[in-house]
C-alpha cells in the first residue's frame, strides 16, 4: 500500500490517507486565504529601510535567502515522494509559492538597503547553482514529512528570534519580513504536525520508527550545500542563541507534543531499531 | 531508592546498551559531551533510566545538563519525588 512511500512507487492509493490528507490541505490552504497571505510589494515598509545594515545582519540575511534560493530543488524533490496523494502535492506546491516569497523579499532587503549589490547577488547565486543540487534526507514521503514538521517549526523559532534582533536593532522594515516568514513557518509546521497524525493513526509503529530515523540523521536543509555554511552558521548561532537546549525545548519537544506522542515513544522506537540492528543472539 | 552510586552505575550500563561506549573511569564531574555522547543520545539515556527507573522526567528539566551529576540530579529529584 503506497503511503508516502518511495520516489517512483506505484502502489494503489489508500483511499482513507487520501481524503484526510485533502482535508489537512484544504484547512492549510482555508487558513492561508483567509487570514495568512501578505504581498511583498505592499505589506512591507520598504519606505523605512535603513542603509545602515550590520554585516552580521546582512550575512544572516544572505543565508537565508540561499537557504531559500533552493526552493526548486526542494519543490521537485517534495513532489516526487508524495506522489500521488493530491492533499500532500498541492501544498507543495503552494508552499513552494509561500517559500519563494520568502526568498524574494530578503533578496529585496539586501538589494534595497545596500547591503549587498546587485552584482553580489548574481554572484551568490552562480555559487549556489553551481554546486551540487539539494536532494532530500530521507527516502520516503513519509519521512520526509516528519522532517518537515520538525524543519519548519526550527524555521519558524529562528525567524521569531531574527524578528527580535531586528526590532532591538532599529530595523523594522526586516523585523516586518521576518515576521511574515515566520507566520509562514508555523503554518507550514502545522501542516506537516496534521500529516504526521493522520500517518500515525495509520501505522504507528512505522511512523514511530520513521520519527525515530529522522530524529537521529536531522539537519538543517541545504547544509552542506550553501557556500561557507558552517561559518555562516556559527554567525547565526551567536545571534539566535540556538543552541542544543533551545533546539530541544522550542523546536523538538513542541513538535512531539503537537503530534501527540512522548519523548520515550521516540526513545523507545530507537531502540527496538537497536535491537533489530543488533544480530541475534542464537 | 537508587542512591547516587547506584545511579551512576546503572548510567554506564544504559550508556553502554545506548551508544555501544564503556566508560568505566566516569565520575559525576565528567562533561557529557566529553565522553562523546551526543544529545540524542542524551536523549536515549534519560529515556532509558526513566524506563528502568520507573519516572517520567518533565521535558523542561532537560536542560543545562553539562556534567553526568546534572544528568543524575534531575533523575534523582524525579525518583525522590515518586517515592
Ligand atoms: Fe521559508
Ligand atoms: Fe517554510
Amino acid at each position: 500500500m503506497a503511503m508516502l512511500g518511495h520516489e517512483g512507487e506505484r502502489d494503489p492509493v489508500d483511499t482513507r490517507l487520501a481524503l484526510k490528507l485533502y482535508e489537512e490541505y484544504k484547512t492549510f490552504f482555508k487558513n492561508a486565504e483567509r487570514t495568512r497571505r501578505w504581498n511583498v510589494f505592499d505589506d512591507i515598509p520598504w519606505d523605512k529601510i535603513r542603509k545602515d545594515v550590520p554585516e552580521e545582519l546582512a550575512l544572516v540575511v544572505e543565508t537565508f535567502c540561499a537557504v531559500e534560493a533552493y526552493l526548486p530543488d526542494y519543490v521537485s524533490g517534495g513532489l516526487a515522494l508524495v506522489r500521488p496523494y493530491m492533499g500532500s502535492l498541492w501544498f507543495q506546491t503552494n508552499w513552494g509559492y509561500e517559500e519563494s516569497k520568502h526568498a524574494l523579499s530578503l533578496q529585496e532587503f539586501l538589494l534595497q538597503s545596500g547591503a549587498r549589490t546587485d552584482e553580489q547577488m548574481v554572484d551568490l547565486q552562480n555559487k549556489l547553482w553551481a554546486g551540487q543540487r539539494w536532494t532530500p534526507l530521507f527516502q520516503t514521503g513519509r519521512q520526509m514529512t516528519i522532517y518537515g514538521a520538525i524543519q519548519e517549526q526550527a524555521t519558524f523559532v529562528f525567524y521569531v528570534r531574527q524578528r527580535e534582533r531586528a526590532k532591538e536593532l532599529g530595523h523594522e522594515t526586516l523585523a516586518t519580513i521576518f515576521d511574515f516568514i515566520a507566520r509562514d513557518e508555523v503554518a507550514h509546521a502545522h501542516f506537516y504536525e496534521g500529516v504526521v497524525k493522520v500517518l500515525l493513526e495509520q501505522d504507528r509503529e512505522g511512523t514511530l520508527r520513521d520519527i525515530a530515523t529522522v530524529t537521529r540523521d536531522f539537519k538543517m536543509p541545504a547544509y552542506d550545500l550553501v557556500p561557507d555554511y558552517d561559518e555562516r552558521v556559527l554567525v547565526m548561532r551567536e545571534l539566535a542563541g540556538m543552541d542544543r537546549d533551545m533546539f530541544f525545548q522550542k523546536v523538538y519537544f513542541p513538535v512531539l507534543k503537537a503530534i501527540g506522542i512522548g519523548r520515550n515513544d521516540v526513545v523507545q522506537a530507537m531502540a527496538r531499531q537497536r535491537r533489530e540492528a543488533q544480530p541475534s543472539a542464537e | 531508592m537508587a542512591d547516587t552510586s547506584n545511579l551512576l552505575a546503572l548510567f554506564r550500563e544504559v550508556v553502554e546498551e545506548v551508544d555501544k561506549k564503556k566508560l568505566p573511569d566516569v565520575t559525576e564531574k565528567s562533561v557529557i559531551a566529553d565522553l562523546g555522547i551526543d544529545s540524542l543520545s542524551t536523549m536515549q539515556i534519560i529515556g532509558e533510566l526513566e524506563n528502568r527507573l520507573d519516572i517520567m522526567i518533565p521535558d523542561d528539566q532537560l536542560v543545562k545538563l553539562e556534567t553526568v551529576g546534572d544528568l543524575l540530579a534531575v533523575v534523582e529529584r524525579c525518583a525522590a519525588k515518586k517515592g
